[in-house]
């Protein structure tokens, strides 16, 4: 069999010794010595380039902070395309439109109706709700068809009644189709 | 030289003196383990490939849907609500660590660790394929650039990168979804230029580590293989050798020689170039490669197997070898506390969920003749069918009436639902603030959840 007679490396032992304990004196493998030179090139560059480049990556905040300005003025886009497109005939026109009144129905009876009652009448089996019936002629805070969707968008004027400002969940449009499915419910004599 | 480097224990054999790399290359060898660890090594390598495209529930049934922050796991699905999930995973797979290493040291890292799987039994083996044996590889090393060795390493390498490749579009798929991935990869790369990234990121990673990183991973990267170093104890069964047995070493003609012919077939198959026959060292990692060489030659010199074979330091010294010990019955009564802690919050995870919320805007409203408060019930369903939930409230004072469900609550698949709900009793019958709890029996899954808020109002003695 063989005897494997090569020196298997030289390995010195350094000469001082600090309690006892001695150190022997061994190369770091060169890949590890190469990553640590380049960090050090890369740290010069990398700081230089901070500083003095306009290039930035966006912290966490200005990334956010943008996704939101970008969200809000898509928001504010739709809404005046659509407020520039409605007025109160556009409006009626919706609600004779089944495929506007099925969209508002259903957001009407998930949100909308608790309050003001399944069928606009503000009541749930003689039992009085806190919202004002819908389904007849006598409108506290306007008439008009865009004057529902204000109170709608804002909320009610009078805070003690418990009517939020649907603008924070629902987007313009959808604002509309509810307003739409309420005119349907009008009696049509109604102009 | 043509013949492995000879290791010591002041020195990492793959190290050089001046700090240049010596690459290993060992020798070819077969035995039990061998073909148990080829044969694990497929198993893992298949889960890891096929996974992906294994439908369960709709989904595949490893997919985590970065994008959607949703987590497909065998049919189950997880929001990012259920996150602390990951708290039980990782600190029981850290445990598992643990608990497995103190028992049989470090057979994660010869066995299953993927590093192990994909340069054993993938990229060395392709290397062995086109390169040769042991011998032949270390002389093509030193050899000239002949027109043989530029084709030969020019296919091994191209090899090694379509491989890279493949297995790093896999992982993406776990992220991105294997339908999804096609999609990409029909597209620009710019259009998904997160995945591209990553995805070449790996490729360069994964070739670079096994083509010639190898087991410098091992020895000096990984923090595991330190960990489970510092983990064993005398009891821990790892690989070693019988000195009792086998020294002194001389041939095998020799009457007062132990059984160690002094073959080195043990130091010429380890992968991390160490000489097990100098005892435990760091660099082990449990391959069982030295076991099988020398059973081999155990065989062929009439010898009994096991002169290097799993053992505890103790039972290697000779003395009895014990599983069952203080440490480990210590690590089983945790288990066996995770396990039940584990269990008992993994039953409140269901396949829906049920929030209910003050609405926005005052905490109640009073009028003439009722006290209102305005609630909002958050429904959201994490299966990919759709969900029915059944309502039922809690016992409410006399004439409390509640509008805003009327009938089963449908909630399309994987979607959620916003209602408003308003509860309102008569001002006579409010004395004080009690608790409205919505209970609701959810189908699919019949199980029911449950949710309560405080039904508020003014004091009493304003009402009067």
């Amino acid at each position: 069999m063989n005897k494997d007679e090569k020196p298997s490396g030289e390995v010195f032992l350094r000469e001082h010794e600090f309690d006892g304990i001695q150190e022997y004196d061994q190369k770091l493998p060169n890949w590890w010595l190469f990553t640590f030179y380049i960090a050090i090139v890369f740290f010069v560059f990398g700081w230089f380039a901070y500083y003095q480049l306009p290039l930035r990556i966006q912290s966490d905040a200005e990334r956010i902070d943008g996704e939101i300005a970008l969200i809000e003025m898509k928001k504010s886009v739709e809404l005046n395309s659509l407020m520039a497109s409605l007025t109160d005939n556009s409006l009626f026109e919706m609600s004779r439109d089944p495929s506007h009144l099925t969209t508002g129905q259903g957001i009407f009876d998930g949100k909308c109706a608790p309050c003001h009652g399944a069928d606009l009448s503000a009541k749930l089996g003689g039992i009085a709700l806190p919202g004002l019936p819908l389904n007849d002629a006598e409108w506290k805070y306007g008439s008009k068809p865009l004057e529902i969707m204000k109170i709608v968008t804002s909320g009610s004027p009078d805070i003690t009644k418990g009517m939020i400002a649907w603008s924070t969940q629902l987007s313009p449009s959808e604002i509309a189709q509810v307003v739409a499915y309420i005119l349907s419910h009008q009696p049509k004599e109604v102009p | 030289m043509l013949t492995s480097k000879k290791p010591n224990l002041e020195s990492v054999t793959s190290i050089n003196a001046d700090g240049s790399r010596y690459f290993i290359h060992p020798a070819d060898v077969s035995g039990n383990f061998t073909v148990w660890r080829r044969v694990f090594g497929a198993l893992l390598l298949a889960v890891y490939v096929l996974l992906p495209w294994i439908p369960a529930g709709g989904y595949p049934a490893v997919f985590f849907d970065l994008a959607g922050r949703r987590f497909h796991f065998f049919g189950l699905t997880f929001l990012s609500e259920d996150l602390w999930i990951g708290f039980f995973l990782l600190t029981g797979l850290g445990f598992s660590l643990f608990y497995v290493t103190a028992l049989f040291g470090r057979l994660w890292c010869g066995w299953a660790c993927p590093f192990t799987v994909f340069l054993e039994q993938v990229y060395r083996r392709i290397e062995r394929l086109i390169d040769g044996d042991a011998f032949a590889r270390r002389s093509l090393d030193q050899s000239a650039w002949t027109f043989s060795k530029t084709s030969k390493r020019i296919v091994k390498h191209t090899l090694y990168l379509v491989v890279s490749l493949i297995l790093a579009h896999i992982f993406v798929s776990y992220f991105v979804s294997i339908p999804r991935l096609y999609g990409y990869m029909q597209e620009s790369p710019l259009n998904n230029a997160k995945a591209f990234g990553v995805m070449l990121f790996l490729t360069g990673a994964l070739y670079f580590s096994f083509s010639w990183f190898r087991e410098q991973f091992c020895l000096i990267l990984c923090p595991y293989g330190r960990i489970q170093s510092a983990l064993t104890d005398d009891d821990t069964v790892v690989i070693g050798y019988d000195e009792l047995r086998g020294e002194p070493r001389g041939k095998k003609s020799d009457p007062n020689a132990g059984d160690c012919i002094n073959c080195s077939r043990c130091v010429q198959v380890c992968p991390t170039g160490i000489d097990i026959r100098n005892g435990l060292q760091m660099e082990c990692i449990g391959c069982a490669a030295c076991i099988d060489a020398c059973n081999e030659v155990m065989d062929k010199t009439s010898r009994p197997r096991g002169l290097v074979r799993y053992d505890s330091m103790n039972g290697l010294a000779g003395k009895v070898r014990r599983y069952w010990r203080p440490r480990i019955m210590l690590y089983t009564a945790m288990l066996c506390l995770g396990l039940a802690v584990a269990g008992l919050f993994l039953t409140g995870l269901h396949s829906a969920k049920l929030e209910l919320v003050r609405f926005p805007g005052a905490p109640y409203y009073v009028t003439e003749t009722t006290v209102r408060n305005q609630f909002r019930l958050h429904l959201v369903t994490k299966q990919n069918a759709e969900t029915t939930f059944m309502f039922s409230t809690n016992e409410l004072p006399a004439g409390a009436v509640v509008s805003g469900i009327d009938g089963p609550v449908p909630v399309s698949p994987g979607g959620g639902k916003m209602l408003t709900v308003i509860v309102q009793i008569p001002l006579e019958s409010y004395t004080e603030s009690f608790d409205v709890t919505f209970e609701a029996t959810v189908n699919p899954g019949d199980f029911v959840l449950s949710d309560s808020v405080k039904f508020l109002g003014p004091s009493k003695y304003l009402l009067q």
